[in-house]
C-alpha cells in the first residue's frame, strides 16, 4: 500500500475517531460482525471448574461463566477457554504526531501510527472516545489490520513510532503485545497510551516489549474513581512505579476537570507522590478538561486552574510540568530545568524548534531525560 | 399489593425435553385470567395493552438452547397477542444479536410476515443515536426496545447468576442496552433497577413473565444440568420487582432442597431488588406481594 492509498484508508478510518463524532454514531447502526471477531486465546486468566474462567489482566478480575463477556466486552469465555475478540481488529487508524498522545519527551516531532479496537476496562463518564471505547467491537466498523500489516504501514509511511491508543489498549494486550514484537524487529517504538488499569504480571512483561508508556491518572482519590471512573486507584499508582522501574519511558497526564479533581490538596499530593515514588524527571501534563460524554454539565476547566495546577507540581519538586489542550500557552514547551532556557518549543502538538543535542541541553550541557532518537 | 401468578404445568415437559404445547397455552390463558381477573383473553389483553401497541416480547437467549427463553414459549405468547391485536402481527420477538436467536432455537423473521423475530444487530436495526444518561446509567438502546415497539413484555429465563445473584424479567433488560458488560460491579446493584427505570424501558414496559420451565439455581447463568430442574412453572406480574422477587425465593428453595447455601450466605443476594423498591419500581416486600397459584 503507498501512501496516498494509506492516507486515503486512514482518513476514513478517521471518520471514525476523533474527527467525525457524528459519522461515528451513525456507523454504530448494526453491522452484524460477530462471525468476523477473532478468536485468540487470552494469555492472562485462569481455569476454573465448569467451563468457568477468571481473567487476571486486569485489577477486575472477571470471573465468568460460559458465554460471558468480561467488563472490557472483548473478552468472551467461549466452552471455558477465554478468548481476545479484537485480535487484529481494529477500529481505528490514523498517523498523528507524536505530541498529540502526549508524549513530549519521546522522539519529538516523529509520526506515531496510531490504532485501536473498540472496549475499555473502565468506564470514564468524561471519556473523549466513548463511541470506540465504550462498545463492544461488533457494534462498530472494524477491519483486519493484523500485527503484520500494522508494522508493514508503520514502515512504508515514516513511521518510527507504532501508537496503542484511542480506547485502552490493556484490553486489546496480545495484539499489541504481538505487533511491538514485530515493530522492534524493524526499528520501530511502541508507545502504549493507557489508563494504567492493568496487573502487574501483563504489564511488566508489557515493558519489555514496548518503548514508552503515558498513563493517563485520572485523579488522587480512590472516591473520584469509584464515582468517575469505575476503576481502582491504587492498581494505577503500582503500575506507573512498575513502568518507572522498567526501560519503558514515561509519561503521566492528568485531565484536570473542574470541581471534581482540581483541588490544590490533591495536586500536591500527586505531586509529591510522584516526586517520592518516580522521582522529579517524569513529564507531567495537567490537560485541560472539555465536556463530553456523561459529563456535559461541567465547563472546560479554566486555564488558571491548569497554571495553578503547575505551579503546585513545580513547586513541590517536578521539573517537566506542562500544560494541554491550550494550544500555544508557553507551559507547551520544555525548559532547562538547569538554565531555563527553552529547549523545545511547541505549539499544540508541532515542534518550532528543538535545542537538544545528544540528550543534552545545547545551552547548559545539562542531560534531559527521554528518548530523544 | 403487587399480584404474582404461578402457573405450575403438570408435565409440561416431557421425558425428551419435548414441551407440550396444550399444556402450554392453558398455562398462558390460566395465568392472564388469575392475573387479571377477566374470564376471556381478549379482555385480558385490554386490561393492559391497547388494540394498536407494537408489541416487543423481550426474551433471553444468551444461554443457548439449553436454558434460555423456550421458542415454544415466547411464540406461544406471541400468537395469543397477535391474535388480539389491531394488525395481526405487530408483535416482535428479540434479543440482542441474530446469533443467540438462532442458537436458542428461534427461526428468524425479518419481514416474512406474522410475528417477527431478530436481534438488534441485524442490519439496519442497530442501536438508537441518543445517548440515555440516568443516575448511573450511560446507554445507547437498541432500536427496537426504543423505536420499534411501544409495548414491552419481559419474557426472560429464570436464573441464578453468580455476580447478579438472580437474572430474571428486569435484568433481562440488559439485553437492550449496548454495554450490559458495565453493569455488572457490585451484583449489579444499583445498575439493574437503574436500567429499568431509563425512559425507553419504565415507559414501554407491561408485563414480566419468567420462564421457569427450567431453572438454573446454582452457578448460573450459564447452564450447568446438574444444578438445572424442569421446574415447569410460569411466573406473571404486572410489578416487575415482585415478580423478580417471588422468582428469587423459588430458587433459594431449589438451593435450599438441593442442601446449597442461599444466596444471602455466598454474598450474591439480588440487592437490586430492594434498590428497584426504594426507587418505586415495585415491590420487594412479602408483605405487599400476594401470590396466587394455579396448576393446570
Amino acid at each position: 500500500m503507498n501512501r496516498r492509498k494509506f492516507l486515503k484508508t486512514a482518513g476514513a478510518a478517521g471518520t471514525l475517531t476523533f474527527s467525525g463524532m457524528t459519522s461515528m454514531l451513525t456507523e454504530m447502526h448494526a453491522f452484524s460482525q460477530v462471525s468476523n471477531l477473532s478468536k485468540i486465546e487470552a494469555r492472562f486468566y485462569k481455569k476454573h471448574p465448569d467451563r468457568e474462567i477468571e481473567c487476571t489482566l486486569c485489577p477486575r478480575f472477571c470471573k465468568l461463566g460460559d458465554k460471558e463477556r468480561g467488563y472490557c466486552g472483548v473478552r468472551e469465555n467461549i466452552g471455558g477457554i477465554y478468548y481476545t475478540l479484537v485480535y487484529g481488529k481494529a477500529c481505528s487508524r490514523h498517523i498523528d504526531p507524536i505530541e498529540k498522545k502526549p508524549l513530549f519527551h519521546f522522539l519529538p516531532s516523529s509520526n506515531a501510527l496510531s490504532l485501536a479496537t473498540a472496549g475499555c476496562n473502565v468506564n470514564c463518564k468524561f471519556c473523549q472516545n466513548w463511541e470506540i471505547s465504550q462498545v463492544r467491537p461488533e457494534q462498530i466498523r472494524h477491519f483486519d489490520f493484523p500485527p503484520e500489516s500494522v508494522v508493514h504501514m508503520a514502515e512504508t509511511n515514516n513511521c518510527p513510532v507504532i501508537a496503542y491508543t484511542y480506547s485502552e489498549p490493556v484490553i486489546f494486550y496480545e495484539y499489541m503485545f504481538d505487533t511491538s514484537i514485530m515493530a522492534r524487529k524493524k526499528n520501530i517504538k511502541n508507545a502504549v497510551i493507557t489508563g494504567g488499569h492493568i496487573n502487574p504480571e501483563p504489564l511488566k512483561e508489557l515493558t519489555k516489549v514496548v518503548d514508552a508508556i503515558k498513563v493517563d491518572l485520572k485523579a488522587f482519590s480512590q472516591k473520584f474513581y469509584t464515582q468517575y471512573v469505575r476503576g481502582e486507584l491504587q492498581p494505577v499508582l503500582d503500575a506507573i512505579k512498575i513502568i518507572a522501574e522498567s526501560d519503558a519511558w514515561l509519561e503521566i497526564v492528568y485531565l484536570v476537570i473542574p470541581t471534581l479533581n482540581d483541588s490544590p490538596a490533591d495536586i500536591r499530593k500527586l505531586s509529591r507522590w510522584l516526586l517520592n515514588e518516580v522521582g522529579p524527571d517524569v513529564p507531567i501534563h495537567f490537560s485541560r478538561f472539555h465536556p463530553m460524554y456523561l459529563m456535559k454539565n461541567l465547563p472546560p476547566t479554566p486555564v488558571s486552574t491548569l497554571v495553578e495546577a503547575y505551579n503546585t507540581a513545580k513547586e513541590e519538586g517536578l521539573r517537566y510540568v506542562y500544560i494541554g489542550n491550550v494550544p500555544g500557552h508557553k507551559a507547551e514547551n520544555t525548559y532547562c530545568p538547569e538554565c531555563r532556557n527553552t529547549i523545545i518549543e511547541r505549539v499544540q502538538y508541532y515542534i518550532r524548534k528543538i535545542e537538544i543535542r545528544e540528550g543534552k541541553c545545547q545551552f547548559c550541557g545539562n542531560p534531559i531525560p527521554g528518548v530523544w532518537a | 399489593m403487587s399480584t404474582v401468578v404461578i402457573v405450575k404445568g403438570k408435565n409440561i415437559i416431557s421425558p425428551g425435553d419435548e414441551i407440550n404445547g396444550k399444556t402450554l397455552s392453558r398455562m398462558y390463558t390460566q395465568g392472564f385470567f388469575a392475573l387479571t381477573g377477566q374470564k376471556n383473553l381478549e379482555d385480558c389483553f385490554r386490561s393492559f395493552l391497547l388494540m394498536k401497541d407494537k408489541i416487543g416480547i423481550k426474551i433471553n437467549t444468551i444461554g443457548g438452547k439449553s436454558i434460555s427463553t423456550r421458542p415454544d414459549v415466547a411464540l406461544c405468547l406471541a400468537n395469543f397477542l397477535a391474535e388480539n391485536q389491531e394488525r395481526n402481527g405487530e408483535v416482535i420477538i428479540w434479543d440482542r444479536t441474530n446469533r443467540e436467536l438462532r442458537e436458542a432455537g428461534y427461526d428468524l423473521n425479518w419481514n416474512k410476515g406474522g410475528i417477527r423475530i431478530f436481534g438488534t444487530d441485524t442490519q439496519g436495526v442497530g442501536h438508537n443515536r441518543n445517548l440515555h444518561s440516568h443516575l448511573n446509567i450511560g446507554s445507547l438502546f437498541s432500536s427496537i426496545q426504543s423505536d420499534l415497539v411501544s409495548t414491552s413484555i419481559s419474557l426472560a429465563i429464570l436464573k441464578d447468576h453468580g455476580l447478579a445473584g438472580v437474572t430474571a424479567g428486569m435484568k433481562n433488560y440488559f439485553g437492550s442496552v449496548h454495554n450490559p458488560n458495565k453493569y455488572h460491579d457490585t451484583n449489579c446493584d444499583p445498575y439493574v433497577a437503574e436500567v429499568f427505570d431509563t425512559t425507553p424501558i419504565k415507559q414501554k414496559h407491561r408485563l414480566t413473565i419468567l420462564d421457569g420451565l427450567v431453572i438454573q439455581y446454582h452457578r448460573g447463568p450459564s447452564y450447568h444440568s446438574r444444578w438445572a430442574e424442569k421446574h415447569g412453572v410460569l411466573i406473571f406480574s404486572f410489578d416487575p420487582v415482585a415478580a423478580d422477587t417471588i422468582g428469587w425465593q423459588i430458587i433459594e428453595k431449589l438451593r435450599s432442597n438441593k442442601g446449597l447455601p442461599s444466596l444471602k450466605e455466598e454474598n450474591r443476594e439480588p440487592k437490586y431488588l430492594k434498590t428497584a423498591e426504594r426507587m418505586g419500581l415495585g415491590s420487594a416486600n412479602f408483605d405487599n406481594i400476594s401470590i396466587k397459584e394455579v396448576e393446570v
